[in-house]
């Protein structure tokens, strides 16, 4: 229930890791307990490597020269020529929308989605099991069903093809992310230290200010790096979305592999381009990024 | 959020209960006016065009209800509607359970205490946090023969083997096995977290009176994570719905319809066709089978007494 103690975290430790110590100790068993554990790590760095290889092989292609892109040698000298071509042509704008789009929505849901997930911490009414419910629902619904309302309706009031319209319609997930989250955050924070600012005289959210946030601050900043990498990550709105103006990357990538198929080291320039800030990002919030991904199915 | 710094409601404490009430619905008004825009406005919306005959074509449709039910009886004889629900089904069902156990197998082998096995494990995450369509373009390239070092690997050995996206009878294959890899760190992450929390007493009474690995695992550890298996099922068949990069970028949908899942299709009539109260109706199935996987969801989860929304 508190979410200081992240469960869901990944300890270097386990509890359950412990079992193994038993097994090393049983006389006769020392020698093969070893092997088995070697073992154990030996296959789980070639699974790796296996489960890794597509990905790998996606990004030493973005390094090669363009005319042999698809050697078998794995020596050759890497080039940075792809990045250059791509951002000389308009990947570079499409980049910048997709920064562009990506924090908007972030703050936007943080503003708007940070009092309400203290708010419905910290008071206990009637309907909170139903907005709970509600919540959870928006995160499950099929983008299709948002897209064709949001489509037609920005077809009509001229938000189609807007980096404004884009980060609006991101704010029907990333709002329950925010809400979810914080709520656990939230709990965290010891109500006594609220309750003693109150009687120093502060109101409800000054006291929210000055005392909660910035104690719940880490858990903002996990919170804005998941809605960030949950609206870069998103294809499907943006491809329906957009045309030229606010085309994000993801749809730029697309593009490019259906209208320049053949240039493969573009392509997978582009590809590692654009997860390059998702994979920085989730070493960062490596810890809470499980329970961002995980948000509704576990009980924090 | 300029808090009203107030001395009041040290006098009144039913005042300042009342102050805080209101404080606190300031604080959630906003958003549950804003999601209520975006999201049950939408829902209203889509629920009213998929009665209606709107497409492009016809925007005289928009507001005419005179036969409410046309959309919805058109799916019923589309075969093309009815073979995708199918493709859904197989897909779904053999890509989760494939995650499923992968993830499963991958937490088991992970759940050691080890620093090289605790540093790998978040590399094991990588695939989940690409965006889809990265993982989407690896898989194209990884599939499509002349760029692919697979492909290439085994006509080197003799065993030459035709684009598996092209081939109507491995297409759907080749789209769950990209989509396994791209979702089994979720169940991995799911069954470490929970492998962490179970107690060692019971293990170790078991282990003292003789039981092997397997029967630890059968009698123990199952149990104990029987219930994350199955949140992680229904959480990953909800998603299975949305599918949708994947299938963009490796087969369109294609050969023919092999590939194509109700919500491609939904989105091919919406985007493509411009049907939108026929793609309405199809949003609207889907909406509704999403909105019952959830509802089982909840219950499950008010089941087991864990229920943290009372």
């Amino acid at each position: 229930m508190n979410a200081t103690t992240d469960t869901l975290g990944l300890p270097p430790r386990g509890s359950a890791a412990e079992h193994d110590v038993p097994a090393l100790r049983r006389p006769g068993a020392r020698p093969l307990a070893w092997l088995h554990r070697h073992g154990r790590v030996a296959l789980a760095v070639v699974l790796l490597l296996v489960l890794m290889f597509p990905f790998l092989w996606l990004v030493q292609i973005a390094f090669r020269p363009a005319e042999g892109a698809f050697d078998d040698s794995l020596l050759f000298t890497p080039t940075l020529e792809a990045f250059r071509a791509l951002l000389e042509g308009n990947f570079a704008r499409s980049f910048a929308n997709s920064l562009l789009v990506s924090s908007l929505s972030t703050v936007l849901s943080l503003a708007i989605g940070v009092p309400a997930a203290y708010a419905l911490t910290r008071w206990r009414f009637r309907a909170r099991g139903r907005v709970a419910l509600w919540i959870l629902i928006t995160r499950m619904a099929p983008p299709i069903a948002f897209t064709i309302p949001f489509f037609l309706a920005y077809r009509w009031i001229g938000l189609l093809d807007t980096v404004w319209g884009l980060a609006l319609v991101y704010l029907t997930f990333n709002l329950a992310v925010v809400i979810w989250l914080m709520q656990g955050f939230f709990e965290a924070v010891p109500a006594a230290l609220e309750e003693a600012a109150w009687i120093d005289g502060c109101g409800v959210w000054s006291a929210f200010w000055r005392v909660t946030l910035p104690l719940a601050a880490p858990g903002v900043a996990a919170t804005a790096v998941l809605c960030f990498i949950f609206s870069w990550n998103d294809f499907f709105y943006a491809l329906i979305l957009t045309r030229t103006q606010a085309v994000t990357a993801p749809v730029a990538i697309v593009n490019f592999l259906q209208y320049e198929g053949w240039e493969w080291t573009k392509i997978a320039a582009g590809g590692t381009l654009v997860m390059l800030p998702v994979v920085a990002f989730t070493l960062l919030v490596r810890k809470y990024l499980v329970r961002g991904l995980t948000a509704g199915g576990v009980k924090d | 959020m300029a808090g009203s710094v107030s001395i009041r409601h040290a006098a009144s404490p039913r005042g300042w209960e009342a102050e805080r009430r209101h404080a606190f619905l300031f604080g959630l008004a906003p958003s549950l006016l804003i999601l209520g825009a975006i999201t049950l406005v939408p829902a209203a919306a889509l629920l009213l065009i998929s009665l209606t005959p709107l497409n492009l074509l016809d925007p005289a449709g928009t507001f005419r209800f005179d036969d409410p039910l046309v959309n919805y009886r058109q799916l019923l004889d589309d075969p093309r509607f009815i073979g995708s629900l199918w493709v859904q089904v197989r897909l779904s069902l053999s890509s989760v359970t494939l995650q499923l156990a992968l993830g499963l197998a991958i937490a088991l082998l992970l759940n050691a205490n080890s620093r090289v096995l605790a540093a790998i494990r978040s590399v094991f995450l990588i695939p989940m946090v690409l965006p889809p369509i990265v993982v989407a373009l690896i898989w194209k390239i990884l599939y499509t023969p002349d760029v692919s070092p697979l492909h290439r690997a085994l006509e080197q050995i003799g065993l030459p083997l035709r684009s598996l996206i092209a081939n109507p009878d491995t297409a759907l294959w080749a789209i769950s096995i990209a989509e396994t890899w791209q979702w089994f760190p979720f169940t991995m992450l799911m069954v470490l977290a929970a492998l962490q929390m179970i107690p060692d007493e019971p293990l170790e009474a078991a282990r003292i009176d003789g039981a092997n690995r397997l029967q630890l695992f059968r009698y123990i550890v199952l149990p104990y994570i029987r219930p994350v298996l199955v949140v992680c099922a229904l959480f990953r068949l909800i998603d299975s719905f949305k599918a949708f990069p994947l299938i963009y970028v490796l087969t369109n949908g294609g050969p023919g319809t092999v590939t194509e899942v109700t919500n491609f299709y939904g989105f091919i009539q919406a985007f493509n066709f411009s049907y939108w109260g026929y793609a309405s109706a199809i949003a609207v199935v889907m909406l509704v089978a999403v909105l019952a996987i959830s509802w089982s969801i909840s219950r499950f989860k008010g089941s087991d007494g864990n229920e943290r929304h009372d």
